[in-house]
């Protein structure tokens, strides 16, 4: 009996192990400026990845980061919110499929929408979303499943 | 003062000294019967010594004798103390299958571990793109705006491009 309590209960540790390492996708969401300078910063770390796209896209030659949200999903029904200090993006995850994350996204200034999306976040292809124009540069939202 | 059996047996053993040897057999009623019994309890006793009577023990052969009788009742007492119950203390958990069991935990862990990683990977290496469903902008606030959506196969990257939103100042781009 203890014998088999013992067996029964390595098995589901090992499995449960097994699942954590499926489990806690990491999705990064970034609201970004993109501006043309004489000095660009290099590419902050988060954008690396897509860093050619970026440029070749939007023709701007600086990425800054003004805010940004790191969510482990779970289930995919988790929401959150990335901020800076007038926009909000606010990201609700509304389940998996075989082809990524069902997304709801909505880009606020202040607590006015501006734009409104629903998307199927792929795991291996980032979103990108070209805002509105703030100055001399472009408001950019990222989305990537890291 | 002796009894007769006990001069009996004296008699028979040839322990009576001549004194008391001729009052006994003066006592006798039939002397020659009495003669034939001795010869009779002589050969018997001649004969359950030969058959029944105990080797002397040399002194290995003794303490091997004491201490395999000492080793039986430790068993046996042992036996009995743990009775029913031995068989739950049993070593079944010996150090073999200790590592047995080990060996096979690791080997379904590994097993598990590389199905849940080849489940994960055709996920991270299929073709699917991200694909924007859906996309509106607020008319009132920006009654100009277009929306238009491409991939781009080449960066795998997925766009959704606006024109016409509301331009805002410089300063809405502080963190």
């Amino acid at each position: 009996m203890a014998r088999s309590l013992l067996l029964s209960a390595a098995f589901a540790l090992v499995l449960g192990t097994a699942t954590e390492l499926r489990g806690a996708e990491m999705v990064w969401s970034g609201l970004v400026i993109a501006e043309n300078v004489a000095q660009p910063h290099p590419i902050p770390p988060e954008l690396t990845g897509i860093e050619r796209p970026l440029k070749r896209l939007f023709g701007y030659n600086q990425f800054q980061v003004i805010g940004q949200s790191r969510k482990a999903l779970q289930t995919g029904q988790e929401d959150w919110l990335a901020t800076s200090k007038f926009f909000g993006l606010h990201v609700d995850a509304r389940g998996e499929s075989q082809a990524g994350y069902v997304l709801n996204l909505k880009l606020y200034k202040e607590k006015e929408l501006l734009l409104e999306t629903d998307a199927k976040l792929s795991k291996r292809s980032p979103l990108l979303i070209k805002g509105p124009q703030v100055g001399g540069g472009q408001l950019l939202l990222v989305l990537v499943v890291q | 003062m002796k009894t007769f059996e006990e001069k009996w047996t004296a008699w028979l053993d040839g322990q009576l000294s001549d004194r008391e040897l001729a009052q006994f057999e003066a006592l006798l009623p039939d002397k020659a019967a009495a003669e034939a019994e001795k010869t009779e309890a002589k050969k018997l006793g001649a004969f359950l010594k030969r058959e029944l009577g105990a080797r002397a023990l040399t002194n290995e052969e003794f303490f091997s004798h004491q201490l395999r009788e000492r080793i039986a009742r430790e068993r046996a007492g042992e036996s009995r103390k743990s009775g029913g119950r031995r068989i739950e203390v049993s070593t079944w958990w010996t150090i073999r299958r200790l590592l047995w069991t080990g060996t096979a935990s690791l080997v379904v862990f590994l097993v598990l571990a590389i199905f849940v990683m080849r489940d994960k990977n055709p996920a991270e290496q299929s073709q699917y793109l991200t694909q924007i469903l859906n996309a509106r902008v607020d008319p009132v606030v920006s009654p100009n705006a277009t929306i238009s959506m491409f991939e781009t196969k080449e960066d795998r990257v997925t766009v959704l491009w606006t024109e016409g939103l509301q331009s805002l100042p410089a300063d809405y781009a502080a963190k």
